[in-house]
């Protein structure tokens, strides 16, 4: 049982690449079946994994919260839209590439105040930091598109990918299952990328950094440099998410970015369990279905969905949702099945796997 | 009068207290002596319900002080001055004077009065800030905002620590003066175990959080192995 | 001297100090219960829309409008010894990260909530005085009835809050509490109790900043303290989160610089100043401009 052990410990950079690939093989070949309106929540959602990752990484392993982060996925949106509206023709590779880089930079810009402070300060400054990133980017109309924001069509379905495809809606299939295709293996690279991240160096000074700081410091680490990178990786992140989120959405609006996205954000890492790779996944899964779930819900309460009520219960279901995770099962959705576990533990007792997912 | 009976304490897997019993007699000084880390505080901070028992039972009189919130426990009239006399140096003199009386139903004017007048370096302060007073002062004014409340029970946590010998014996012969001029049942934690024995009257030696000794004060001075092993007094 | 008043400075000076009032006062919320339990309640803005709604819509009714103020102020009361009680007393001893969360958890209910009972369109409120402006020689004052009332009730409302806190035998047991917890436990008060009137007095400022803002020309919707929030919360950061002086000043500074960078670059730029603002205090002082002590709490 030791390989099986190693395996989901992801101890090494082996084990990760090859549970990664598993993990996208397996949603790659469910892309298959599901139909396009699942396939595109499934895009979206892999793209807002992306970014609860990253959050997950700077509140559960950097101990910083930010509730900036839909500023940052706006930062990476607008850099990736503003050069796809204008060259249209740049390899998709590279338009993120930029997101990552202009998401990057705003986190460093951010974190070099940022990392001399703590908590509510740090969270207070990342919200009006995502309060204002929007009306920035309205003011400057001739760029940004200001209210309206930028069309974009640079997620063009390859002909042979559309040829597997035939039938009636051989189009709509093609495009939807394409952009969740694209998604699943964006948010995979970025996720096995955290993987490595988790267990390197790096990985383990910042969770010496959050736990004991003043410790950090007398085994030399820089703790100016490891918070301001942890945020700055974390802001990568986000900025890659949104800029593939607008791709997605096929554009670039102000109102894609609401504070709100953050507390979203906050609420679906918190439920799938902070500091996780699976977390982030489950975060991801929640979020694409999460519609899906409002409507379900509003069906079973028997509330008109066009109502008032109706169209607010997802921000209600969200809030209550996080308030009860935070004050009841803090590690996430994912420490409820303890009781289960507990009960397996005790039919065959091995070791127990280490926590990482533990606040401090 | 504090009735301690069989009170173990524990700090997750630390055992701070095992099976601790003694009486602190009213009128009476009771020294509860040991050394660091022997469980003097943890005993204090039980009595006034800042802690929770695992096992035990603590008696003002016949009334179960186990179980009631520590508000309450100072309002039945236990004063306890905390380790570091806990002085809120934020606010004024008079500040926390006044806080001393807020609790008990006594005359706020009559009991500034009085407290001026048996410590008359805080009536000159009265309008400082805490953080301006030296240490004796900040001892005074613990005191004398423990006393305000007319308090039946004082529990006394190490109040000679810092201070200068002189000082100490002052402050020692203080307590003696207002335990027999007020009645009151004085538990006294001390490390230094000299200067409290000289006034004390009954002794509870702790070690490791159980309770070695107990008895007469001058008994307790007087055994040699307790003064060699717990109490780190040089037997001449 | 009309000249003087008419004059462009002036204008924004005024407008800046009228919507700093406003921050001020969210500000000053924010400090109480900073004090009292070491939570940053990210919900205070939307508590106090919660608490102006409830308030507002009695309007509706035929009720005065002072009676209204009076029961959004009572209702943010209410609310916000409700979640002391029940949001943040279990959190008590936890990772400072929970009670953000859950604040901000709660911040999203409440805004969801009134978007679901009031819908999230403007409600204009019937101001109780009018919002044209004076004028001097023919030339315009930025200077309303209403303005005037706001600033004069801001400033009444600090007055009373400073007053409490000072002179009353309330203000005293809430100050210790705040400061040394324990030791006012041994001297026989009700720390737990004063906790909840912490949150109660603070939640109440709250309510009065949100019926300013609400009566003035923005209106009232769900979201409207989002931005005011923000402001409030750099305006106390700014004032190191300690100090009710230093939040009653940043909230001001902050106004001004918002009202200049509109008139002279461009409204959606405004939300830059703050956080200009911020950065450079935190920069020169982390603790806060206004805070004595530094060290940090662990």
């Amino acid at each position: 049982m030791d390989w099986w052990r190693s395996f989901f410990r992801q101890e090494s950079t082996h084990s990760r690449l090859i549970g990664v690939t598993a993990l996208a093989a397996l949603t790659l070949a469910i892309t298959f079946v599901l139909p396009p309106v699942a396939n595109s929540e499934l895009a979206g959602g892999a793209a807002i994994a992306i970014v609860i990752l990253g959050l997950s990484w700077l509140i559960g392993w950097s101990g910083q919260i930010s509730l900036g982060n839909s500023g940052f996925m706006a930062v990476g949106a607008y850099a990736a839209g503003i050069w796809a509206h204008h060259h249209n023709t740049t390899p998709l590779v590279f338009t993120l590439a930029l997101a990552i880089v202009a998401g990057g930079l705003s986190g460093l810009i951010i974190a070099i105040p940022s990392t001399r402070l703590r908590g509510p300060y740090l969270a207070g400054l990342t919200l009006a930091f995502a309060a204002a990133v929007t009306p920035i980017a309205q003011n400057f109309t001739s760029v940004t598109g200001g209210e309206g924001g930028i069309f974009l069509n640079s997620l063009v379905t390859p002909s042979w990918f559309g040829h597997l495809f035939s039938g009636a809606n051989a189009v709509i299939n093609a495009n939807a299952q394409w952009t969740a295709d694209l998604a699943v293996v964006v948010a995979a690279v970025s996720f096995f990328f955290m993987a490595n991240l988790f267990h390197s160096r790096t990985g383990r000074a910042m969770r010496l950094v959050r736990d004991n700081d003043v410790a950090a410091e007398l085994m030399g680490v820089d703790l100016l440099r490891t918070r301001s990178s942890a945020f700055m990786i974390a802001a990568a992140y986000a900025g890659l998410g949104g800029a593939l989120y607008s791709l997605l959405e096929a554009s670039v609006r102000p109102e894609t970015f609401p504070l709100t996205l953050s507390i979203t954000l906050l609420t679906l890492m918190v439920l799938g369990g902070i500091g996780t790779l699976s977390g982030a996944v489950i975060g991801g899964i929640i979020y694409s279905f999460s519609a899906d779930l409002v409507a379900h819900v509003n069906s079973l309460t028997g509330v008109n969905p066009t109502s008032n009520l109706g169209a607010n219960m997802q921000g209600i279901i969200f809030g209550v949702l996080l308030i009860l995770t935070m004050m009841f099962a803090p590690r996430g959705l994912v420490s409820l099945r303890t009781p289960i576990q507990k009960l397996f533990r005790i039919l065959r007792p091995r070791r127990q796997t280490p926590d990482l997912g533990e606040l401090h | 009068m504090i009735r301690v009976q069989n009170l173990s304490v524990n700090y997750g897997a630390v055992k701070a207290l095992r099976d601790v019993s003694f009486e602190a007699p009213t009128g009476q000084i009771t020294a509860v002596l040991g050394a660091n880390g022997a469980g003097k505080t943890t005993l204090l901070r039980t009595i006034s319900g800042l802690v929770t028992p695992k096992t035990g039972s603590i008696h003002l009189d016949e009334r179960p002080l186990v179980g009631v919130a520590t508000e309450n426990i100072a309002r039945m009239g236990v004063a306890h001055v905390p380790e570091g006399r806990g002085v809120i140096e934020e606010l004024t003199v008079e500040e926390n004077l006044r806080l001393g009386a807020m609790a008990a139903k006594v005359d706020l004017a009559e009991g500034l009065r009085e407290q001026y007048e048996r410590f008359a370096a805080l009536g000159e302060r009265r309008k400082k800030l805490c953080s301006t007073l030296s240490g004796g002062e900040r001892q005074m004014l613990a005191m004398a905002r423990a006393l305000i409340a007319k308090p039946r029970v004082l529990l006394l946590d190490e109040p000679s620590l810092g201070l200068a010998p002189q000082v100490t014996a002052q402050l020692m012969r203080s307590i003696h003066d207002l335990c027999e001029s007020e009645h009151l049942t004085v538990v006294l934690v001390e490390q230094n175990a000299k200067s409290a024995l000289r006034i004390a009257h009954r002794a509870v030696v702790l070690h490791l959080g159980t309770a070695v000794a107990s008895g007469d004060a001058t008994s307790v001075a007087a055994d040699d192995n307790l003064r060699r092993y717990y109490l780190g007094v040089v037997v001449e | 001297m009309s000249a003087f008043l008419t004059s462009s400075l002036m204008h924004n000076i005024f407008g800046g100090l009228a919507q700093g009032v406003v921050y001020s006062l969210v500000a000053l919320s924010l400090v109480i219960v900073w004090q009292s339990t070491h939570v940053l309640n990210f919900a205070q803005g939307a508590m106090a829309m919660f608490a102006t709604y409830i308030g507002m819509t009695e309007i509706d009714r035929g009720i005065g409008y002072w009676w209204c103020v009076i029961i959004s102020v009572a209702v943010g009361m209410i609310v916000g010894g409700l979640t002391e009680r029940v949001l943040i007393r279990p959190l008590y001893g936890k990772p400072e990260i929970n009670p953000i969360v859950v604040m901000v958890g709660f911040l999203g209910v409440l805004e969801a909530l009134s978007a679901a009972i009031w819908t999230s369109s403007t409600r204009n409120i019937a101001e109780p005085f009018s919002q044209i402006f004076y004028h001097a020689n023919g030339n315009l004052v930025y200077l309303s009835p209403f303005i005037i009332f706001q600033i004069i009730l801001a400033i009444c409302i600090m007055l009373l809050v400073a007053a409490l806190f000072r002179f009353t035998r309330l203000g005293l047991q809430l100050r210790a509490s705040a400061l040394a917890p324990e030791v006012s436990r041994l001297l026989g008060i009700r720390v737990s109790r004063m906790l909840t009137i912490g949150w109660m007095l603070s939640a109440g400022v709250g309510a009065i900043a949100a019926v300013i803002q609400a009566s003035g020309s923005f209106g009232l919707f769900p979201t409207n303290m989002d931005g005011i929030f923000v402001a409030g919360f750099i305006a106390a950061a700014v004032g190191g989160l300690e100090s009710p002086i230093g939040a009653v000043a940043g909230g001001l500074l902050i106004g001004l610089a918002e009202q200049f960078i509109l008139a002279y670059w461009s409204p959606n730029v405004a939300p830059l100043g703050g956080i200009i603002i911020l950065v450079v205090a935190l920069m020169i002082r982390p603790q806060g401009l206004f805070t004595k002590h530094a060290g940090r709490r662990v």
